[in-house]
């Protein structure tokens, strides 16, 4: 029950905030992107806490319980994706300033085509990460609370009510709204990570000993055998034939699988539309990109207790499962069946109703920071790309912001009736797997339809539109080929490989641009463009404007001083 | 009165395209350059286990391997540094390369201050 309380007054905390912050003045700018005015420490908390969603609050540690090291991987991929966001993207793509991704492309390429085919990809990408959030958001709701209002079932309450509770913070508040509740969302979820691994090393574990104890011996985890669980070793994926090693690679992924893992992760960052939007919202390219350098940082901390909360769980769930009945009926042979239930069965053991209660809260929270973002990041591309652009040119700003706040409206309850028509019994024995699975999806059709892309038209003066159309399309179509080939083929071969296909998409998208932007003619203006993105005056402008507003206000304090003491 | 730290209105802050062009080449190497230490130690953590047994079997401290101990801090630790280091460097370009000081003070016909 406390557990319920706590969700609720969640909620309707992020309801309150959304009213309180909610933008004074009626413009896109401020509604879509805060008024350009976000600082570097807020927006990297913000970027964190739109990036880290249940995939890394439960899956993280979850997948180190189940596959030991190389279940380190998934967060090693989370986290490398920002250095090549800092090192292509960040500065130059705030310099050029616009809206959306869509905004960016179009105006850089000049190109109707362009701006068209990336709102699509866009689209696709952020439904690929919405549903499986709002997925999310039922399953938390009816694991931690059970049971539903209003007559309704506990899974759909919790959909409904999760969902609801962000699209209003994000049509009342806009970006400005949406920047503060990620921020705090992010520290708490920090917070909680930090208080599961300091209450652990108090209780006398030590860490580097349960490493030793759980490498001594073959790894197994269990199977279900016709509804019969057993334990079943893991097979050695480098060395077929061998038993694999808590502490040592193997445990899921041959070298191919694990390159491939790796490279969709790293390169579909760069694609997310809505870890992309927040960079447009720093005041400099230069703040773009100290607030990676911010993010890099505070996501590494954040991996790194989770992987420490997956040690810890493989190695305290063996001993609690023999004195405490309730993990035990979780377990087969001291082991969790669900890898997912690591997480509130520590903090169940180390905070007992309140602590469960705890992790229950960083869950939901880590999916509406996300579900934010990607509702921003659709209005965006709906309001301001389409209908701004092609189906009103000439709204007002009121109109505009009807538009942007219709949108979130309507991709709201679009991907809450996706959620509510996937039946949540047959997924909550792999929750957040498919979180962590869809989430995946999304990054190899960042990776490999945008990613690409974007560097060309940053990096590359010969970029064209339809350059831009034949990268994104090719890049689509082989990702969403190999993807299904990978499903086809289940378990055998290199269907994992293929399931994660960015080594081989976004090669192919670049080589389409490249070869199709060589057949025609890039956009008038290149240089005026170049100048623009790879150019610093707009910063210092912005720096010199905001040094002057600083020595003014300083001067009318001493003047107001001065006039106290007189 | 103008405060004397004043630091006056506005000049118009423009970069010739010449200027851009040269810093975009000098930023590309930069990014060139890190991106392929980024992707090289990315790539060596994994294969390093096929050619020395130590890196996956040695131990460390407790039962960690020194793969266990990049895999779980190191990689975060590096992936930092290498950011740190590469916006610093970029930043220092752009201030060198673009706007630097000369540019602030005023220019062009004007008659010197008296």
């Amino acid at each position: 029950m406390s557990s319920g309380l706590l969700l609720v007054v969640l909620l309707a905390a992020v309801g309150a905030v959304a009213v309180l912050i909610r933008p004074q003045r009626a413009s896109t700018l401020d509604f879509y992107l805060a008024g350009r005015r976000v600082g570097v420490a807020t927006n990297a908390c913000a970027i964190c806490g739109d990036y880290l969603s249940a995939a890394s609050f439960m899956g993280v540690a979850a997948a180190v319980y189940a596959s030991g090291l190389d279940g380190m991987w998934y967060a090693a991929g989370f986290a490398a994706g920002f250095v090549p966001v800092l090192l292509f993207v960040a500065a130059p793509l705030r310099r050029f300033g616009e809206f959306s991704i869509p905004d960016f492309l179009g105006k850089r390429l000049g190109s109707d085509g362009a701006r068209l085919t990336s709102v699509a990809v866009v689209q696709l990408v952020i439904l690929a990460y919405l549903v499986p959030q709002a997925v999310a958001s039922g399953i938390i709701w009816e694991l931690a609370v059970g049971r539903g209002l209003g007559g309704l079932p506990a899974y759909t309450t919790g959909v409904l009510l999760s969902t609801a509770a962000v699209m209003l913070m994000v049509a009342l508040g806009g970006m400005r709204g949406t920047t503060w509740t990620q921020a705090v969302q992010f520290l708490l979820l920090l917070a909680i990570f930090l208080w599961l691994v300091a209450v652990i090393a108090a209780s006398g574990f030590s860490y580097p000993d349960a490493l030793r104890e759980l490498s001594s011996r073959p790894l197994a985890n269990p199977v279900d055998d016709g509804g019969a669980w057993r334990l079943e070793p893991v097979p050695n994926r480098l060395d077929p034939g061998a038993p694999a090693f808590f502490g040592e690679p193997g445990g899921q992924y041959g070298q191919l699988e694990q390159g491939a893992l790796i490279v969709s992760l790293a390169m579909g960052t760069a694609g997310l539309p809505h870890i992309m939007n927040r960079y447009f919202t720093s005041p400099t390219g230069t703040a773009a990109r100290m607030t990676t350098v911010w993010v890099v940082g505070l996501a590494g901390l954040f991996y790194v207790l989770a992987g420490l909360l997956g040690i810890a769980a493989r190695s305290i769930v063996q001993d609690a499962s023999a004195d405490t009945p309730w993990v035990d009926r979780l377990t087969t042979g001291g082991v969790l069946r669900v890898p997912e239930h690591a997480m509130p069965v520590l903090g169940e053991v180390f905070g007992g109703p309140a602590g469960l209660g705890a992790v229950a809260v960083g869950a939901l929270l880590a999916v509406l920071s996300t579900i934010g973002g990607l509702l921003l990041a659709s209005a965006a591309s709906w309001g301001h790309d389409i209908y701004e652009r092609y189906l009103n040119p000439r709204a007002t700003q009121r109109q505009a912001l009807r538009a942007g706040r219709g949108a979130v409206v309507l991709v709201a309850a679009l991907s809450a009736a996706l959620a509510l028509a996937v039946p949540p019994e047959s997924l909550s024995g792999q929750f957040p797997s498919i979180v962590a699975t869809m989430v995946t999806w999304a990054f190899v059709l960042a990776g490999s339809a945008l990613t690409p892309v974007f560097i060309l038209a940053i990096w590359w003066r010969r970029t064209t539109g339809p350059g831009a159309v034949a990268g994104m399309a090719t890049g689509t179509a082989v990702a969403v080929a190999m993807g299904a080939a990978g499903l086809l083929l289940g378990d055998a071969g290199a269907a994992q490989a293929l399931l994660t296909p960015t080594l081989v998409s976004a090669p192919c998208a670049a080589a389409a641009a490249v070869a199709v932007s060589l057949a025609t003619r890039p956009p008038k203006d290149v240089d005026g463009m170049w100048t623009r993105m790879h150019g610093t005056a707009a910063d210092r402008r912005a720096v010199r404007l905001a040094r002057l507003t600083m020595a003014g206000l300083g001067r009318r304090s001493r003047e107001h001083r001065d006039g106290g003491r007189r | 009165m103008h405060d004397r730290h004043d630091p006056g209105p506005p000049a118009e802050e423009h970069d010739t395209p010449a200027e851009v062009d040269a810093a975009f080449r000098t930023l590309r190497r930069v990014a060139l350059g890190h991106v392929a230490v980024f992707t090289g130690v990315l790539a060596a953590v994994p294969l390093l286990t096929g050619a020395l047994a130590w890196w996956s079997q040695g131990r460390l401290f407790g039962g960690m391997s020194p793969m266990f101990a990049m895999t779980a801090f190191g990689l975060y630790a590096f992936f930092f540094t290498v950011c740190l280091a590469a916006a610093t460097l970029s930043n220092a370009v752009e201030e060198r390369m673009l706007g630097g000081p000369g540019r602030d003070a005023p220019r062009g016909d004007g008659p010197p201050a008296a």
